[in-house]
Order: structure tokens, then C-alpha cells, then sequence
């Protein structure tokens, strides 16, 4: 019976990991989205150890431990293959290692099973045991090294293989433990004997601990400590006093220990600081969100961005490929083997065995607690292994000497269980774990499911710049199907091309590092496809994929044809340029200069923030400019000859819209209403807007630049202005001043304008075609950081040259 | 393409882990419908008990209970009105498969076959104790547990 449900549930976590190994090796197929890929193969090696030695342990488990609990060998089978996978995924070098041990320690399980039934020697030799496990850790102080060069010295290394004494010193202390607490049955907690070799001996570990800044192992051996006492008194008071104690330790250690008190602010305020102490909480925060329900296959999410992803941080690897299921199934898992371990103690035939087995669950418990935990912000970050999962030699050998511990006292083929003075202790011990299991359960739905959108949603989630490079970005195209940005490379390398680099303080870019800024920003939903897509064809692309579908091309109102002439003009000098239609407020030129060329962005990306000339600001929408007189026909129109008071033209002013942000897809800046005119700014779209109104009917046009969207089913779709035109002045007045402003010679009428305030000068050009013009009504704004009114005249001659010829 | 087939078995390794979860249910039921079945089939076998007190006509008792108490005290479940009996004498109990005769520190003794018992010691059919004045001769019904084991057998055997 025993034999029989054990090789059953092989089977099953033996099946789990085949398909799991299949998908990993299909993950490069689904990534790049064809078949024609490098497939992943080397992890096999790691499945066909793990189930060669895990039958050869089986064969051995049947034949000399015939009555053992057939669960826990088989869910610690499970979570060390599941792990081993994992590991393969992140890093085939250590998943090679990690093959390696645990066929070690696959192989020491079945030769301590074969050749060591009786656990006695343990309990007589406690101290040899207990002596040489911290002799060991204290040789780390004087040799410790760790094999990543970095971090705590926590390792001892003899030719390249490493190992970490404070792992089996867990297991040494909860047998010494044992040992001493069931020689002295009956113990109060007042008598002497008991409290004071152990709290030597647990100081002891902890000074060892604290020296060498292990805070995991410290706070492990504390908890390990507490339960055993409360088992051996069934005291509840002793786990109260023992929170009060690690209150007062946390408390004391924000204040007078660096280590703790990192952990204590970045568990509390992660989002203060997501780029330093908590980037490592906060990537483990969006692996769990990425990980959804279904998880994204293993190979096909990211984990590798959470860093120590292979020991520290397994189960959020975990968490973001198997999803929400994979990891409840994997926290059910472990209670299993919490569970049964209680129940292993109750049934044991000695105190001695009794308290070996629950000091065992309770090290598996508390190490998986606490780092599960640590990982989605239940609990302050301890940097220890998940047992059986994570990376780590010692770390796997010690957990399957525990697993050794567990089924040999599981073994017992007729004795009766030793008589219980009190259950309460092993309920509150089993309660404890169930709590902490489901605390955890729950914490992961949270971090999954409510809190996932918006935490994928976050501008440093780096799994954004990675689709982008697994799905082609949607292109920009000018108001002639011309292409301005476009995607280029393949599924796997995608990057942006931008192929009018002179438009780059407009369009702006979208770059791995640097983010987005200008149209690239305001329009990434379509570009993405996260917009314009049927929801379904999201779901399911975020489904099978974990990306967004393909994006969606938009089209500008911009014209390149146009947009060359005014950048033509415009190079060398600092400006803006906008010419627009009036009646739609479709922008059909937007220069800015200085500008920078996005394609270079990789190389440049860091000094532009920093160059004087500003060059990633768009001046036509967020330059700030002395207004000066520049809108001198609008007053005309208005007020005629008289000259209207300050109240009047900041009143008027207002309705022209120069006091309001408009609305339109790209940052704007605006000033607030001065108090005095010589203060007054505007930026060349404000200034064109209203300059709108003189051209065309006296309307403010709503400003337009992205007009339509390429969408899968309806074809090109257009998008609709996001603001409201309104009427500033009479039709009839704008009419009259725009005739009395036509120069001789021209078929538009043009006003120059100066600004100044303190040391800038700008000379402005408002221009726009006449009321009887038969075509487009446009009209022009150009600002130029200079007194240079020829140059702003001839970039007005020749934009309407080339439009009214054109038309 | 790949997506779908993998999507596929992704659903399937969701489906393995939780079958593995499945089916420790499902062997954690059938451990506790198999002990209970143990525990039931465990039950006691009688035992009949010819009390003589001391100068008395012989009363033949048949027990079913797991533990039996000998002494004067009247709610005792062999009372012997005898002076050389105590409050509570000896008790008879049924663990490991056994019934134990147990002396409980009575003043003037229990004998198993006239030998004095000081530790819980077995008995059997045929055995014969001694109370002070009175005697107790005890035969198990072997019927019994022959019936209890078979039954526990074919329980057994017909879940694997």
C-alpha cells in the first residue's frame, strides 16, 4: 500500500516535470514566434539524473523502510525536480552543478537508509555533532569565501566546490536539541538546567551568525530555539515572548544594525527607492504580477531580471512561469511535507524521535516561511534557500539529510507513539505553518491578480523593453504614407529605426534605457497594440505570449515634404516652426531646433539630458517664448486702433486660449496669466492656435496630429481631435484684419513680432492664407531665439510658396 | 503556433501538479478509511471470567470492554465484597493485541497461577488469578479474534 502510493505520486511529479522540461524546450520557439529556432536541450541531462537516482532511492525506500510515510518522499522528489528545471532555465552552468548535487544527494539518501536504521548515535554523540557543526562555521570566519566574490563570506572552499557549514549547523542544532530536551522530560521553564546550555549554545550560533551577517540563518536559528521550547514546555507564553523578543531585535537592529535596518525600510517603503535597497523586492513584486494565473511557461517569462533569481529568489522564478497555480500548487506541496512531518512527531515511538521530527518540520517550515515570504513582501527579505528548490549544494544536501531524518522516523513498524502530555504544542506548530502557508497563498493572488496591472504598468518594468523587442512596434507615417519611424530587425532583435531624425524633439523616441518621450509616448497604446486591438486578441497574445498582440501603425498629419522646407531653414538657428491647417488644426510641420538624432541615441542618450541647447525639448509645444507683439493682428481684429487696457488683453488673451493647455497628443507647457504684459509667454502652438482664429472664421481649431490608426479589422480608423474648437472673434472682424495685414506681393497675411524678456529676444512670424484662398486654409507660427526677422520671413515665403503652389 | 502547443502544455503540467495533489488526497482518505477500519476490526475480544469469592458459588461473567476493574469499591466491574480485597485491587486491560492482568499496589497482593505479579503481565485461557480470597479463571473466546482477523484480512486485502 505504502509502495504502491508512493510510486504513484513518482509517476505523477515525474510526469509534471517531463512537460515542464518539454516547454522548456519549446520556449525559444514561442519567444521568437517560429519554429525555426535553437531548441533547448541540455536540461534533459538534468531530468534523466533526477529520475534515474530518484527510482534508485525509491527501489531503496521500498525494500528497508517498508512502513515509512509515503508522502514526503515524493513531495520532496517533486520540488527538487522543479526546482532543478528551474535552475536550468535561469543558468545552465549552475543547473549543471546543481544536476550534480542532487545526485549526491538523491545517492546519500538511499545509503543512509540502507546502511542506517538506528538513530540513536545521534542523540548519544549530540555534542561531538553540535561541536564539530560550529567548529566548522567558525573556520568560515577565519576562511570563509563566497563563490560569487561578493556578499557574505559564508563559504567554505576547497578546489572549486564550496560549501556553506551554516546549513547543516541547522540540522546539528535541532538534533542537539532533541537530544537534550528528551533527556529532561518534564522540564519547566524556570529550571536552570534547561535554559542555560541552550541559550549558550543558540547565542553561540547566533554571535557566529551575526558576525558573519547572516540574517537568514540568525533569525532561523532563533525561531528553531523558540519551538523547541514551546514543545518541550508547552508554554504558550514562550511564543509570545519570543515575538516580543524579535520585535525588540528588529527595533534595535533598524537602529544600530546597517544589515537589518536596509531590510527593515526596504520591506516597509519599497516604491521610496525601487532603483536601489528595493529593486531587488520590487523586480520579485513584478515577476509574481507578470506570473498571472497560468504563469508564462517555463523559459518564456523573465526572470533573470530579479536578481539571485537561482537561490534567494526562486520562488518568484517560479511564481512568474507557473503562475498563480504553479506556485499554490507548490506551497501545497510543501505544507504537505510540513504536515505529515507533525504528524511523523506525533506518531513517534520516543521523545527523542518525536522532537527530531518536529525540529526537522519546523527548519523546512520557518526556512520556507521566511523566504517565500521575504520574496513577496510578507516578511523583511532573510537571504536564505528555499529547501529542496533552490540552488545550493549544502543547501540540498542538508534538506535531504532532514528528508532522510523525517522517513526513518516515520519507519516505525510496531511501537506504539510515545504518550503525549499535551497535544496543544504540535496543533499550534501545524497551525503556524498552515497560517503562514496561506498568508503566503494570499499574498501571491495580491501581487498576481489586484495589484498586476498596475504593476506591470510600471515605466521600470523591464519586461516592456523586452517585448519590444519580441513584437514589432507599429510605424509612424506622415499624412503621404511616408514612414518616419518604422521597426526593423527581426522577432528577437526588433529596434527602432527613425528615418527623419530631424523630427526627434516631436516624435520623440522609445529606447530600452532611456524610455519614451514625445509622440512615440503619447501614442504607445496604439503603437503597442494595446489600444485599437479587440480585448480578445490582447487577452490572447498576453495568454500564450506575455506580450502585447502587434502594434498599430499611426498616421501624422505631419507633411515630410513641408517639414524638410522649415527644417531646412531652421538648422544652426534655435526655434520653432508650426504650420497648421485652421479649420482642422491638423499640424502639418512641427520643427524644432536644436534637434538630436534618435538613432543614436544608445551613444548619446546619456549627455542629451544635460546639453545646454536643450535639444530634447519640443519648442513648438513646450517652448516658452516672450509673446512681445507677436499677436498684434488679433488685437487689430479685436480692438481696432484703440489701445485696449491691461485687463482687456489679458481677458482677451484668456479666450484666445493662451492661458490653457491644449489638448493635444504631446506634452505641452503653458504660463499662467502674468501680471504684467511685458511678462507674458506662450508657446508657437498657443501662438498658432490663435493666429487659427484670424486665418479661419475667427474658431480656435482643436489641434490634431495623430489622425488615424491602422486597425486590424476596420482599415484605417481616424482618430478624433481631443480638444473643442471655439469661436475667439467675429468672423467678419478676423476677415477685415487679415486682409489689412497681406505685404505686398503676398498671398497671405504675416505679421513679424519681437519678444523680449531680460536677455532673450524672439522674433516671432504669424502668418495664414486670406479668407477668399480656395484651398486649405493654413496658418504659420515661427519663433526664432534671435532678432533675425529676414529669416523668419523667408521661412514664411517659402512654406506658403510650396503650399499655395502645390494646392 | 508554438504558442498554442505550448499553451497546451502548460495547461497540462497545471493539470499534472495538481493530479499529484489529487492523488495525496485521495491516499490521505484511504489512510484514514483503512485505520479506521483497522481500529474497528481491532475490537476487543471477549473474555469470560469465573469469579469464586472466597466461600461462593462460582458466577461464570462475559466482558467486551478494553479494561476491566477488580476490587471492593461496588462500581468496580468485578465487585468482591471480601475483606482481604482492596478499594481497586488489579485491573484487566487489552492493548497489543493482549489482555494484561495488572496489580494496583493492592494490600495483600494479585497471583497469576499462584505466583505474585508485580508488572503488568499477559495472561491467557486457562490462567487462573487470585485476589486475596477470591478467583478468577479466565477464558478468552478465541472465535473471536479469529472472526476479527479474517474480517480484518478481507478489508485489507480487497483495498490493494
Amino acid at each position: 500500500m505504502n509502495d504502491k502510493a508512493q510510486s504513484q505520486l513518482l509517476r505523477w511529479a515525474a510526469f509534471f516535470l517531463f512537460l515542464q522540461a518539454i516547454i522548456l524546450t519549446l520556449a525559444p520557439a514561442v519567444r521568437e514566434r517560429t519554429w525555426d529556432v535553437e531548441y533547448r536541450l541540455s536540461h534533459w541531462v538534468g531530468f534523466f539524473v533526477w529520475g534515474i537516482f530518484m527510482l534508485a532511492a525509491h527501489r531503496v525506500l521500498c525494500n528497508y523502510l517498508p512502513e515509512r510515510d509515503p508522502y514526503i518522499f515524493p513531495a520532496a522528489a517533486l520540488l527538487s525536480g522543479w526546482g532543478l528545471l528551474t535552475i536550468w532555465r535561469l543558468d545552465e552552468n549552475f543547473g549543471l552543478k546543481q544536476t550534480i548535487w542532487l545526485g549526491i544527494s538523491f545517492a546519500a539518501l538511499s545509503l543512509l537508509v540502507r546502511f542506517l536504521r538506528s538513530l540513536y548515535f545521534l542523540k548519544n554523540y549530540k555534542y561531538l555533532f553540535l561541536g564539530s557543526g560550529l567548529l566548522i562555521t567558525a573556520l568560515t570566519l577565519l576562511l570563509g569565501a563566497n563563490p560569487l566574490g561578493i556578499g557574505p563570506r559564508l563559504w567554505l572552499g576547497i578546489g572549486g566546490i564550496y560549501f556553506q557549514p551554516s546549513e547543516p549547523l541547522k540540522v546539528l542544532l535541532v538534533i542537539y536539541l532533541s537530544a537534550y530536551l528528551a533527556d529532561r522530560s518534564n522540564i519547566r521553564l524556570s529550571s536552570i538546567p534547561l535554559l542555560i546550555p541552550t541559550l549558550i549554545v543558540t547565542g553561540l550560533a547566533l554571535l557566529l551568525l551575526i558576525i558573519q551577517r547572516d540574517l537568514g540563518t540568525a533569525s532561523i536559528f532563533v525561531f528553531i530555539f523558540t519551538i523547541f521550547l514551546f514543545i518541550a514546555t508547552g508554554k504558550r507564553r514562550i511564543l509570545i515572548g519570543a515575538s516580543v523578543f524579535l520585535l525588540a531585535v528588529l527595533l534595535l537592529g533598524y537602529f544600530f544594525i546597517d544589515i537589518i535596518q536596509v531590510r527593515v525600510v526596504s520591506w516597509l517603503s519599497p516604491w521610496d527607492d525601487p532603483t536601489g535597497n528595493s529593486y531587488q523586492i520590487i523586480q520579485s513584486a513584478l515577476a509574481v504580477a507578470n506570473g498571472s494565473v497560468l504563469g508564462r511557461g517555463l523559459g518564456i517569462g523573465s526572470p533573470l531580471l530579479v536578481p539571485v533569481a537561482i537561490s534567494d529568489f526562486i520562488f518568484s522564478a517560479i511564481a512568474e512561469e507557473t503562475g498563480l497555480i504553479g506556485s499554490l500548487g507548490l506551497i501545497a506541496t510543501i505544507w504537505l511535507i510540513l504536515a505529515r512531518g507533525v504528524v511523523i512527531a506525533l506518531r513517534a515511538p520516543d521523545n527523542f524521535r518525536r522532537y527530531l521530527a518536529a525540529g526537522i518540520s519546523t527548519y523546512i517550515g520557518v526556512q520556507s516561511l521566511l523566504i517565500i515570504g521575504g520574496n513577496l513582501r510578507l516578511l523583511p527579505l532573510t537571504g536564505v534557500t528555499l529547501p529542496f528548490v533552490s540552488y545550493g549544494g549544502s543547501s540540498l544536501l542538508t534538506s535531504f539529510i532532514a528528508l532522510y531524518l523525517l522517513l526513518n522516523i516515520s519507519s516505525v513498524e510496531d511501537d506504539e507513539p510515545a504518550p503525549l502530555l499535551d497535544a496543544k504544542p504540535f496543533k499550534i506548530l501545524a497551525g503556524i505553518f498552515a497560517v503562514g502557508l496561506a498568508a503566503c497563498a494570499l499574498t501571491i493572488s495580491w501581487w498576481g491578480l489586484v495589484r498586476g496591472d498596475n504593476l506591470l504598468a510600471r515605466t521600470d518594468n523591464p519586461r516592456r523593453a523586452i517585448a519590444d523587442r519580441f513584437v514589432a512596434r507599429g510605424d509612424l507615417i506622415d499624412n503621404n504614407n511616408q514612414a518616419i519611424n518604422i521597426t526593423s530587425g527581426e522577432s528577437g532583435s526588433y529596434s527602432r529605426t527613425y528615418l527623419y531624425p530631424d523630427l526627434a524633439p516631436v516624435i520623440g523616441y522609445t529606447h530600452p534605457v532611456y524610455g519614451q518621450a514625445g509622440l512615440e509616448a503619447a501614442l504607445d497604446n496604439y503603437l503597442r497594440g494595446l489600444q485599437g486591438n479587440p480585448a480578445s486578441l490582447i487577452l490572447w497574445n498576453q495568454l500564450i505570449y506575455g506580450t502585447p498582440p502587434p502594434g498599430l501603425d499611426v498616421r501624422l498629419s505631419l507633411d515630410l515634404n513641408l517639414q524638410q522646407t522649415a527644417d531646412e531653414f531652421l538648422a544652426g538657428h534655435r526655434g520653432a516652426v508650426l504650420l497648421m491647417n485652421a479649420e482642422t488644426g491638423e499640424i502639418l510641420v512641427m520643427a524644432s531646433h536644436p534637434t538630436y538624432d534618435p538613432n543614436q541615441l544608445d551613444q548619446e542618450g546619456a549627455s542629451l539630458s544635460q546639453d545646454e541647447n536643450s535639444p530634447l525639448l519640443n519648442r513648438a509645444t513646450q517652448g516658452l517664448y516672450p509673446v512681445g507683439n507677436a499677436l498684434f493682428p488679433l488685437i487689430a481684429a479685436r480692438f481696432g486702433a484703440e489701445t485696449p487696457n491691461t485687463s482687456d488683453l489679458l481677458a482677451y488673451y484668456e479666450e484666445l486660449g493662451l492661458f490653457r493647455a491644449p489638448l493635444i497628443t504631446l506634452p505641452v507647457t503653458i504660463a499662467a496669466a502674468p501680471a504684467d504684459l511685458d511678462d507674458l509667454r506662450a508657446s508657437p502652438l498657443q501662438v498658432a492656435l490663435a493666429s487659427a482664429a484670424l486665418t479661419h472664421q475667427g474658431i480656435v481649431p482643436a489641434p490634431r496630429v495623430a489622425t488615424a490608426v491602422n486597425t486590424l479589422k476596420m482599415g484605417w480608423v481616424a482618430l478624433p481631435a481631443l480638444d473643442q474648437p471655439w469661436e475667439a472673434i467675429q468672423a467678419q472682424a478676423a476677415e477685415e484684419a487679415a486682409q489689412s495685414f497681406v505685404k505686398q506681393g503676398n498671398a497671405y497675411w504675416s505679421h513679424v513680432g519681437m519678444g523680449r524678456i531680460n536677455q532673450t529676444a524672439v522674433t516671432w512670424l504669424t502668418a495664414g492664407t486670406l479668407p477668399n484662398w480656395q484651398g486649405t486654409p493654413l496658418t504659420l507660427a515661427v519663433a526664432v531665439e534671435e532678432e533675425n526677422p529676414s529669416l523668419v520671413e523667408r521661412v514664411g515665403k517659402e512654406l506658403f510658396d510650396a503650399v499655395l503652389n502645390q494646392q | 503556433m508554438s504558442g498554442i502547443v505550448v499553451l497546451t502544455l502548460r495547461i497540462l503540467t497545471a493539470l499534472a501538479l495538481y493530479g499529484f495533489l489529487g492523488w495525496v488526497l485521495m491516499f490521505l482518505y484511504r489512510e484514514v478509511q483503512r485505520q479506521g477500519n483497522i481500529l474497528i476490526s481491532r475490537r476487543v475480544p471477549g473474555i469470560s471470567i469465573m469469579i469464586r469469592p472466597a466461600g461462593q458459588a462460582g458466577i461464570l461473567r462475559y466482558f467486551n470492554q478494553t479494561e476491566i476493574m477488580i476490587g471492593r469499591d461496588p462500581g468496580s466491574d468485578i465487585p468482591l465484597q471480601d475483606e482481604t480485597i482492596s478499594a481497586r485491587h488489579a485491573h484487566l486491560t487489552y492493548h497489543h493485541n493482549q489482555w494484561w492482568l495488572e496489580d494496583l499496589a493492592s494490600t495483600n497482593g494479585t497471583r497469576l497461577n499462584g505466583i505474585p505479579i508485580t508488572l503488568p503481565t499477559v495472561i491467557t485461557s486457562g490462567d487462573e488469578i487470585q485476589c486475596g480470597g477470591a478467583a478468577l479463571s479466565i477464558s478468552l473466546s478465541e472465535n473471536v479474534i479469529i472472526e476479527s482477523t479474517q474480517r480484518l484480512r478481507k478489508k485489507t486485502s480487497s483495498k490493494t
